[in-house]
């Protein structure tokens, strides 16, 4: 286990030196003078050259790398040069809305994914099965944002249960915040649940042909039993794995129904951060995103021993 | 210019919008909720041209010595008043008295005379330190007066006093402005949730006893066109600041809760045209073109009605603005004879790049692309996004034509740049523009800022075509 660990520590560290020597080398060739952006473009030469020299954009390259890995293994980090604010903070604050933005659609989405799926295997090719297939067509053919602005209009605009967007901060209004993130979490775990609801179709039907499962019902078990005690673990492998990366796309930020829903989370911090060259943020959050992705898979293996006793987690 | 809409336009939109509300008996107290497409990079106007910045706080939480009003004239603002000397070298402001800051500095001379000297200095990060580096000397007499004197006359100095970069910072806590801004206005910041809203409330200090009316100010940012009107229909907002879809006010001019205005601002849309790159650099061209393009269609297809058209790089709603959209009237047979003089009698081929973060943009070059090809001009149109229009087009002049908004007022003076990036290289407006900002009175700026908007529109500089509207959007 500890072999294990090693690896994956040294694997993690591996991705994170890859991808900061690639965002950094993607936003230092990317067009654009990241001064001029920032100060307009009547600004003042003067001004502009000040400011360059002031972000360091005049160093050479490997200088300007360095001092960021210096500063970021130091603990220190970069400046949003926008939001005028450590990124680090930066980074927790909206990670504060897209952590639990994402929880809250993976539970949706698994909860209506794990049942819904288990009933359509159970009642394959019969009408219940079809009814179950269609609405997670459905599912699967609908843009999130179309998705995202239904549910706003029908849900805000219309019966006024929500409001349209926003978010007014944990600290602020508990409940609202709670509010505030439900339809971006329905629209997002509705369409994930509709991935999963196939996938633990699909995987439920191919673990109810096993022999073992033959043998369960040969001793005369119950129908729940069979299913719930000795076939679900068995057909959670795949569905856990889809999870895991669904899992650590939301955390990478979903760009577009935050937008839709203004909302101050990760995905639309790093899309504004690009249009204004902050590159402090820009680059870290990037940095964040990858780690936790990396992470999100890492529980996805260790979970995998957990829900199947065979799999060894062994250097 | 382009991502920044300034203080001019600001005013604008704050009087068409509060005007309604107070014209009849004012009230006291409230909320107002105030949506506004972009969050602002930081929150201090003198770091930063970004429009989004002054449309929060500019008259809000800062004020400078000179306010504008809804006609491009200006107000006093921290000044009660100022008097020119007579050769137009010497401004004496007399400041308001008993103004404080938010955080309880008084506001007096020397403050002022600190912030204009600040400002002069590129190291302090103002954008627009030329604003600022033609003052000689600045003398305070007493605690409310402040003697400016000019190395040379300068017409534009008040109109620069009014800009978002001229406001008036406090001394201390001036390195924390950005995200914590500190001024003399109105309101007083309370915070800013980063990629949400900014917030702030009543200043019980301020110097007008009988402002402002409201309690507590919010302005929430909503990008999305398809969000902002959900978030006025669900009651989230009162009012879309600056309305960022012209089809979105066209829907909601039909409904009966809502109010439309739509007022002027200083931004001309205009077809830059590089003046170096053949076949533009033949003004016969350049004029064959203006011909050939029909600017009140160009409005009803791009901005759905909303806009006025214009006939050189002026605003109308600035003083001194000459009506030359006669000039070159839509005539396409004219446009061909020129064409013909100009020896493309079959037309010819060229390139047009618009900038992919403005619709209004990507608009008017396809309906541009369609007007221009009826005289023989194909042209091709490439989208650019913003980073490499400011690297390929601004910078490296590597265009023919491009499609861009120029919002800043007063901002004629960037055709006596040659070296500007679409390269326009005339004696006769240098000259002009050189008497305009030397005329010692009103009626010489009128006569020659008059005259440099005509030379440009006779030169057919750029493709003049509308000054952009401004469309707020209200509950009533």
């Amino acid at each position: 286990m500890t072999g294990y660990l090693i690896k994956k520590a040294a694997a993690l560290a591996a991705v994170l030196f890859l991808v900061s020597l690639t965002v950094f080398s993607v936003l230092f060739v990317l067009p654009g003078d990241p001064a001029q952006i920032i100060l307009g473009i009547n600004a003042s030469p003067e001004t502009l050259a000040a400011l360059r020299s002031r972000l360091g954009l005049d160093q050479p390259f490997l200088v300007q790398y360095g001092q960021w890995i210096g500063s970021l293994l130091q603990g220190t980090g970069g400046r949003s040069i926008t939001y005028d604010m450590p990124v680090a903070d930066l980074i927790g604050s909206r990670l504060a809305v897209t952590g639990p933005l994402a929880i809250m659609a993976m539970a949706i989405a698994v909860v209506l994914a794990l049942p819904l799926g288990i009933f359509a295997a159970r009642h394959q090719n019969r009408p219940g099965d079809a009814a179950v297939m269609a609405g997670t067509q459905l599912g699967l053919a609908i843009p999130e944002f179309w998705l995202g602005i239904l549910l706003m209009l029908l849900f805000s605009v219309h019966w006024g249960f929500f409001s349209a967007g926003g978010f007014p901060g944990w600290d602020e209004d508990l409940w609202g915040s709670l509010k505030a993130l439900f339809l971006p979490a329905l629209a997002l775990g509705l369409i994930r649940a509709a991935i999963l609801t196939r996938l633990t179709r699909s995987s439920m039907l191919d673990v109810l042909r096993e022999d073992y499962v033959r043998t369960a019902r040969a001793k005369g078990l119950k129908e729940r039993t069979v299913v719930y005690g000795h076939a679900l673990k068995n057909a959670l492998i795949p569905v856990l794995t889809i999870f895991g990366l669904q899992m650590g796309q939301l955390l990478a930020g979903a760009i577009i129904i935050e937008n839709v829903f203004t909302l101050p989370g990760l995905g639309r911090l790093v899309f504004q951060a690009i249009g204004q060259r902050d590159l402090p943020v820009v680059r870290e959050v990037v940095l964040f995103m990858a780690a936790a992705v990396v992470i999100v898979n890492f529980l996805v293996d260790l979970s995998y021993a957990v829900v199947d006793p065979r799999i060894r987690l062994d250097g | 210019m382009k991502n920044a809409f300034r203080s001019l336009v600001l005013i604008l939109s704050l009087v068409v919008m509060v005007s309604p509300a107070f014209s009849q008996t004012p009230v006291k107290g409230g909320i107002l909720t105030v949506c506004q497409p972009a969050e602002p990079p930081g929150l201090d106007p003198t770091a930063n041209t970004s429009a989004a910045i002054d449309r929060v706080v500019y008259a809000n939480i800062y004020e400078g010595l000179v306010k504008v009003d809804s006609t491009g004239g200006f107000l006093p603002g921290l000044a009660n008043g100022w008097s020119v000397s007579t050769y137009g070298l010497v401004y004496t402001f007399n400041l308001r008295k008993g103004v404080v800051f938010h955080n309880g500095e008084a506001f007096d001379a020397s403050v002022a005379k600190w912030n204009l000297e600040r400002a002069a200095m590129p190291e302090n990060g103002n954008p627009h330190p030329e604003y600022f580096n033609g003052i000689d000397t600045i003398e305070t007499p007493d605690s409310h007066t402040l003697v400016i004197r000019l190395k040379a006359v300068d017409a534009l100095f008040i109109a620069h006093m009014a800009e978002g970069d001229a406001v008036m910072l406090p001394m201390k806590g001036v390195e924390d402005v950005k995200s914590n801004p500190v001024g003399t206005g109105p309101f007083r910041f309370e915070k800013w949730v980063r990629g949400d809203r900014v917030e702030m409330v009543r200043f019980d200090g301020y110097w007008n006893p009988f402002l402002p009316y409201l309690d507590r100010v919010t302005f929430r940012f909503i990008s999305d066109p398809a969000a902002q009107i959900a978030a006025l229909k669900a009651g989230d907002i009162d009012v879309i600041g600056y309305i960022a879809a012209p089809e979105s006010a066209m829907m909601l001019e039909k409904d009966k809760r809502f109010k439309v205005y739509s007022g002027t601002t200083t931004g001309e849309v205009i077809m830059s045209t590089n003046n170096k790159a053949a076949p533009f650099d033949n003004r016969l061209v350049r004029q064959a073109m203006a011909h050939a393009i029909d600017r009140q269609a160009v409005i009803e297809l791009v901005m759905f009605g909303y806009g006025t058209p214009i006939g050189s790089h002026w605003s109308p709603s600035t003083p001194y603005y000459k009506d030359l959209t006669g000039r070159f009237p839509y005539d396409p047979d004219k446009a061909k004879v020129l064409l013909k003089k100009a020896g493309y009698p079959d037309g010819f081929k060229a390139t047009i790049k618009l900038p992919a973060i403005y619709s209004y943009s990507r608009r008017a070059g396809e309906v541009i692309a369609d007007m221009l090809g009826k005289v023989g001009i194909d042209l091709t149109i490439e989208i650019v996004e913003w980073g490499q229009w400011i690297d390929r087009i601004f910078k490296k002049k590597e265009f023919q034509l491009t499609m861009i908004g120029h919002v800043e007022a007063w901002d004629i003076g960037i055709y006596a740049r040659p070296n500007y990036y679409f390269q326009y290289d005339s004696q006769a407006f240098r000259d002009a523009y050189a008497r305009a900002l030397e005329a010692p009175d009103e009626a010489e700026k009128a006569k020659w800022f008059g005259r440099c908007q005509r030379i440009i529109a006779e030169d057919a500089v750029n493709g003049f075509l509308f000054s952009a509207p401004s469309l707020p959007v209200m509950i009533r």
